[in-house]
């Protein structure tokens, strides 16, 4: 994504056009900006990103857990 | 947490027809939504469920949310007797789906997919417009929760993109980001 894609991107999530998929995105509550962070990132890069995220959840779950048990 | 990497490694070495389908496809395609598992819809012909068996062998697949003590093997008969398997293997958990609802099986997931490059390796994942229609037909609160965002990435796909293609093609490492089939229109 070079930078006249990134703006475009940042004016499409930002002031949607009304009545389209991205105002009603919005409008359901999306946090639409976390997607300006993943298009820039390759396929590959994204699941790469899902893996660490799941990673930090399940410590999180094991850190609540030796909480509860402590 | 699933190592995706090994676990699409083991698949693709196998020569595994597959189609990455659900959260990890969406993710592939730009959702920031998190999954924990990976789905795949897989080829029912023989020969491809003798390989996705030998695939997953090594990697100790066992059933998913059941009692340890029940017996399960995952061989190509139980594959073939079945359709849909959640399992669990040591590279993380696993979906394997022998029809799509919205879409139908193996030949009709591929056509609604894009070959990307992923880790490497070259892999079909369901479309953006392949998403829509199987989160609509599938209509769980868990779908229709992720769908709105599914359809703008959709719209963005379609107004943010170089002359050559959809966005995906854009990247570094998916060169091969070409469809296989055109989406169908919303």
């Amino acid at each position: 994504m070079d930078k006249a894609q990134r703006d475009e991107l940042i004016r499409l999530i930002t002031s949607p056009p009304a009545g389209s998929k991205i105002a009603a995105a919005k409008e359901f509550g999306i946090d639409l900006t976390l997607l300006v962070r993943t298009l820039e990132l390759t396929p590959t890069e994204r699941l790469q990103q899902l893996a660490a995220a799941q990673a930090f959840f399940q410590d999180l779950r094991n850190a609540m857990k030796a909480a509860s048990h402590g | 947490m699933v190592d995706f990497q090994r676990i699409l490694t083991a698949l693709c070495e196998a020569q595994v027809r597959f189609v990455i389908i659900g959260g990890a496809a969406a993710a592939a395609h730009g959702s920031a939504f998190p999954t924990y598992d990976l789905d795949i819809c897989y080829d029912r012909s023989r020969d491809n469920i003798g390989r996705l068996a030998s695939a997953l062998e090594p990697l100790h697949p066992r059933l998913r949310g059941v009692v340890n003590h029940l017996p399960f093997r995952l061989d190509a008969a139980t594959i073939a007797n079945g359709m849909n398997f959640t399992l669990s293997t040591d590279l993380g958990d696993i979906d394997l789906l022998g029809e799509v609802t919205g879409i139908g099986g193996y030949e009709e997931a591929k056509r609604l997919s894009l070959n990307l490059v992923l880790f490497g390796l070259e892999c079909a994942v369901l479309s953006l417009g392949g998403l829509i229609l199987s989160k609509r037909a599938t209509g769980r609160p868990k779908d229709l929760l992720t769908l709105p965002e599914i359809e703008a990435l959709r719209e963005v796909d379609s107004q943010v993109k170089p002359e050559s293609g959809p966005a995906e093609t854009q990247n570094q490492d998916s060169v091969a980001g070409k469809r296989n089939e055109q989406e169908p229109s919303s």
